[in-house]
């Protein structure tokens, strides 16, 4: 070898060492982003080999497709097998005849309907009818002529989730005008399956985000997982807050789906009891700790504890909360005032300093 | 000043002459660490750049110190992004409910725009990011 080179050689070898360690060091963090469930999945795995990473978020991702098909309300059911809610919504309209249902489905109406009633029937995904008569029922919506007749005889018919007989994997309805629609309750079921599964697979560090309800499993390295929580009305996060293992956050905004007529805003969310969107709220975020087995999971009460609370007037807001056994939540009125309780404003960092400066500290009220 | 004997004089010119394995050691430890630093310091600072994704991919990342619009074929069709001096938005879609272009410019780092229907977003990176995900 000749003897010029040879120092340049060192220097390369120091610097290969130098960046493989550097690289080595370097957070093992795998990101994902897909369209599943008509809506954005992120899914974000930390310290798993990437390879494996893509394989199991591979796998969540066929599960929740799957899911999609078997919960999706409004899909013509060509397929028996794969749109298994259709086939029982056009059953439950044709009389009180019990059909087989998959034990999935047994497990998840029995869920939904024991929240549904712990929520005084607000949260009521038998309002299918109602739901479809305010086009929301379509991927894509639009305003709709509000036929005020029509609704009041769909509140009439009081559709209600223990109308639902299930026994031994069947299910018929005692009345045919309940429509299931899962809307309030899929993704939060799918953020529990994800996250059994991750834990099955031993892989202990992981964040779920399904259209914006997010599930943690241990946490980003030597920090804990952090989330923002989006601004109702512009396009920016308003606070972030650590998220535990376990812990799981939902929002329940009026800015997700909703169609605008005459200068009024009509959002997704319905109150059962009128029939109309829920126009005194612009947000609802909950944060709900890790439950206990044979109890509903977190993602699922993620997804469902905000709708209740969503519902009710300002003044009733804490009580159906803690009806719910919810602690931590915060409320976005109609004029952008921020109401938090004590326990959730200790894990806020705010990053919007209007609602910081205006913001109302709330104590729950107890039983 | 006193005088250094010969033979030190010529023991330190034959020391100097050649730079040993240490020598390049440090050399190269201090390219690294310049390298290093200007990373981490240097373009996080002043780096703004937008992140298109299309579907499961990032279609692409452009610098926000420009002007152009950039056209994006989506699932249900044509799309426009626009870049203008540090901020970016949805000029254009396809979509119906058009909540993409209602967004309006994105300038700050961590911000984003979404178009659920044609399965396209916009996300500006370049600063340290807030959090991990966005609830909503």
């Amino acid at each position: 070898m000749r003897k010029g080179l040879r120092p340049l050689l060192i220097v390369a070898a120091c610097c290969t060492a130098i960046w493989g360690l550097i690289a080595y060091n370097q957070p093992q963090l795998y990101h994902s982003q897909s369209y599943v469930f008509g809506t954005l999945v992120d899914i974000s795995i930390y310290g798993e080999p990437e390879e494996r990473a893509k394989t199991l978020t591979n796998h969540i991702l066929q599960d929740f497709q799957h899911l999609h098909q078997q919960l999706h309300a409004w899909k013509p059911s060509t397929d028996k097998q794969a749109h298994e809610l259709g086939a029982l919504n056009a059953a439950f309209a044709t009389g009180p005849k019990p059909i087989n249902i998959s034990p999935r489905m047994a497990e998840i109406l029995l869920d939904a309907t024991k929240l549904s009633q712990q929520s005084n029937g607000l949260f009521n995904p038998g309002i299918g009818h109602l739901i479809g008569a305010w086009g929301f029922q379509r991927d894509e919506f639009s305003a709709v002529n509000i036929d005020k007749a029509h609704i009041n005889n769909l509140v009439k018919t009081n559709p209600r989730m223990p109308d639902i007989v299930i026994d031994n994997n069947t299910a018929y309805s005692k009345n045919p005008n309940v429509k299931l629609d899962l809307g309030g309750y899929a993704k939060g079921y799918a953020l529990d399956q994800a996250a059994d599964y991750l834990r099955q697979q031993q892989v202990n560090n992981a964040l779920i985000n399904i259209g914006g309800n997010i599930i943690a499993l241990g946490q980003h390295g030597n920090t804990p997982w952090r989330v923002g929580i989006q601004h109702p009305r512009k396009p920016t996060a308003i606070a972030t807050l650590e998220l535990a293992d376990g812990w799981a956050i939902g929002t329940s905004g009026d800015y997700q789906r909703y169609f605008m007529l005459n200068g009024k805003r009509y959002c997704h969310i319905i109150d059962p009891r009128t029939g109309y969107p829920v126009q005194h709220t612009q947000a609802v975020t909950v944060l709900i700790p890790p439950q206990a087995a044979h109890s509903s999971q977190a993602g699922v009460l993620s997804d469902v504890a905000s709708k209740p609370i969503f519902i009710e007037p300002m003044a009733r807001k804490s009580t159906i909360a803690a009806t719910l056994g919810v602690q931590h939540y915060m409320v976005i009125d109609q004029a952008s005032q921020a109401f938090v309780t004590p326990e959730m404003q200790t894990k806020l960092t705010w990053l919007d300093v209007d609602f910081k400066k205006h913001l109302h500290v709330q104590a729950t009220t107890l039983h | 000043m006193f005088k250094l004997p010969h033979y030190i004089k010529t023991r330190i010119k034959t020391k100097t002459r050649v730079m040993r394995i240490g020598d390049w050691c440090v050399v190269s430890a201090g390219i690294v660490l310049v390298v290093v630093l200007f990373q981490q310091l240097w373009s996080h600072e002043e780096a703004t750049r937008v992140q298109i994704r299309l579907g499961d991919t990032i279609y692409g990342t452009y610098s926000l110190n420009q002007q152009r619009d950039i056209q994006v074929q989506g699932a249900i069709g044509a799309a426009t992004v626009s870049i203008m001096n540090g901020k970016a938005r949805f000029s254009q879609s396809p979509c119906h409910n058009q909540y993409c272009v209602h967004q309006g410019w994105l300038s700050r780092s961590g911000q984003a725009a979404l178009c659920l229907p044609n399965q396209l977003s916009l996300e500006l990176i370049g600063e340290t990011k807030h959090y991990d995900s966005l609830n909503y």
